[in-house]
C-alpha cells in the first residue's frame, strides 16, 4: 500500500468570523488509501462549521490519483459554499501536470512557496474582515405593509416540489474547461504569480533585429 | 527489424499492488525510451487509473488482472490492462465506450468523487484509446503514445534554445 501521511495545523489569520488550516500531505495518494486519508481533511470541516481557508502545502506529494482529485474538487465545492477558499503550495511539476489537465489550476490558486499562500489567506481573510458582515435590520423609513394593504390573493400558484439538495459528495463544482498545452492560463489572481507554465511547443530561438 | 520489447503482469484484484506497477511503469519508460521524464510521469497517472478501473469493476476481489506494457523503439508505448469480467460493476466495451464519449464532450460537468480518471487523464494524455470485448467475459483497455508521430503531441523531450537567429 502507498503510504501518505496528513498533518494538520492552525494558520493564524486576521478574521474572527474564519479559520485557516494549513494540511501538509506527503507521500503518495491512491486508491489504496485515499479514502482513509480523506477523512482527516472531512473531520476539519465537521469541527469547522463555518467559513474556513485551507492551504495544502503538497511539497512531499509524490503521487495523486483521479480519487484524490476528486475529492480535492469536493473540499473545494465545500468550502466555496461558504465564502472560503482553497490554496495549494509547492507543487512537483507531476503534481501541478496532473491538476491541470483536469483543470483544476483554474479553480484553485497555486503558488510555488508556502509563504506565497500563506500570504494569500492572510489577504483574502483579511479583505473579509474589513467588509461589514450584511445586516438583517429593516431600516426605519421602510414603509412596512399592515395586513389591510395587502391584496387578495385572487390566484393560487401551483409549486412543484424542489428536488432535495445533492448530498456533499454530488455537489456540483464548475469545471474549467482543460488548458491545450502552451495556452496561458486565464486565470488572474491577485496574490502574486501562480501560474508559471510557460509555452511549452514554441520554438525558443531568439531573433536580433541588428 | 527490431521487434517490441513486451512485458506482462498479472496482479491479484487490490489496490495495494498498483503502486508497484506504477513505479515499474515510471523507471521502464524514464530508463528504457526516449520519452521526456514528463510523459514517463503521464503514462505512470494511465497505468494507475486503468488498473483501479479494472479492480473496481472488472474482476472479483479473488480474480486477477493483467497489465501489458509494450515498448516499440522510438515509435510508441502501448499499454494493455484486462480484465477477467468476473467483477460485480463489469462493463461491456460498448458500454465504457459511450460512457468515455459522453465525459470527453465539451461541458461535461464531472460530479462526485469519481469518474475523471479515464476520459480526463487517460483520455487527455493518450494518442489511442480502444475497448474491446475478450472471449473470457472480461475487458480489454488499450492505449498507446506515440513519441513523435505528428499528428499527436510529441512524446519528446522539449528542445532547449542552443543558437541564434541573425535577422540582417
Amino acid at each position: 500500500m502507498a503510504e501518505a501521511v496528513i498533518l494538520i495545523e492552525d494558520l493564524p489569520i486576521k478574521d474572527p468570523n474564519s479559520k485557516a488550516k494549513l494540511i501538509t500531505i506527503s507521500g503518495q495518494l491512491d486508491e489504496s488509501n485515499v479514502d482513509m486519508k480523506a477523512k482527516d481533511i472531512y473531520k476539519v470541516f465537521e469541527e469547522i462549521p463555518g467559513k474556513l481557508y485551507l492551504v495544502f502545502d503538497f511539497a512531499g506529494l509524490d503521487y495523486m490519483n483521479s480519487r484524490s482529485i476528486g475529492y480535492l474538487t469536493d473540499w473545494y465545492g465545500k468550502l466555496t459554499e461558504k465564502g472560503g477558499k482553497i490554496f495549494i503550495a509547492r507543487t512537483k511539476p507531476n503534481i501541478k501536470d496532473i491538476l491541470q489537465v483536469v483543470g483544476l489550476t483554474q479553480l484553485i490558486q497555486t503558488f510555488d512557496t508556502l509563504d506565497a499562500a500563506k500570504q494569500a489567506v492572510m489577504q483574502e481573510s483579511s479583505a473579509a474582515a474589513a467588509t461589514p458582515a450584511p445586516t438583517l435590520a429593516i431600516p426605519a423609513q421602510t414603509p412596512v405593509a399592515t395586513p389591510a394593504q395587502v391584496p387578495a390573493v385572487t390566484q393560487t400558484t401551483q409549486v412543484q416540489a424542489q428536488p432535495a439538495p445533492a448530498t456533499p459528495a454530488q455537489t456540483q463544482v464548475p469545471v474549467a474547461p482543460t488548458p491545450q498545452p502552451g495556452q496561458p492560463v486565464s486565470q488572474t489572481p491577485a496574490t502574486p504569480p501562480v501560474q508559471t507554465t510557460a509555452p511549452t511547443s514554441q520554438p525558443e530561438t531568439y531573433k536580433l533585429n541588428a | 527489424m527490431e521487434q517490441p520489447i513486451k512485458i506482462t503482469i498479472t496482479l491479484p484484484t487490490n489496490a495495494y499492488f498498483v503502486s508497484g506497477i506504477r513505479d515499474f511503469t515510471l523507471a521502464l519508460i524514464k530508463n528504457t525510451t526516449k520519452f521526456a521524464e514528463k510523459w514517463a510521469y503521464r503514462m505512470q497517472s494511465v497505468v494507475d487509473e486503468l488498473c483501479n478501473n479494472a479492480i473496481e469493476y472488472g474482476s472479483a476481489e479473488n480474480a486477477e488482472i493483467k497489465v501489458v506494457l509494450i515498448h516499440k523503439q522510438d515509435e510508441y508505448i502501448e499499454i494493455l490492462v484486462e480484465d477477467t469480467g468476473t467483477g460485480k460493476n463489469k462493463t461491456t466495451a460498448a458500454e465504457i465506450q459511450k460512457l468515455y464519449d459522453e465525459k470527453r464532450k465539451e461541458g461535461y460537468k464531472f460530479v462526485g468523487i469519481r469518474g475523471r480518471g479515464l476520459a480526463k487523464i487517460v483520455g487527455e494524455w493518450t494518442d489511442q484509446l480502444e475497448f474491446k470485448d475478450l472471449s473470457n467475459g472480461g475487458l480489454q483497455v488499450r492505449v498507446r503514445k506515440y513519441l513523435k508521430d505528428p499528428r499527436y503531441k510529441s512524446g519528446l523531450p522539449e528542445s532547449t534554445p542552443t543558437h541564434l537567429v541573425l535577422n540582417i
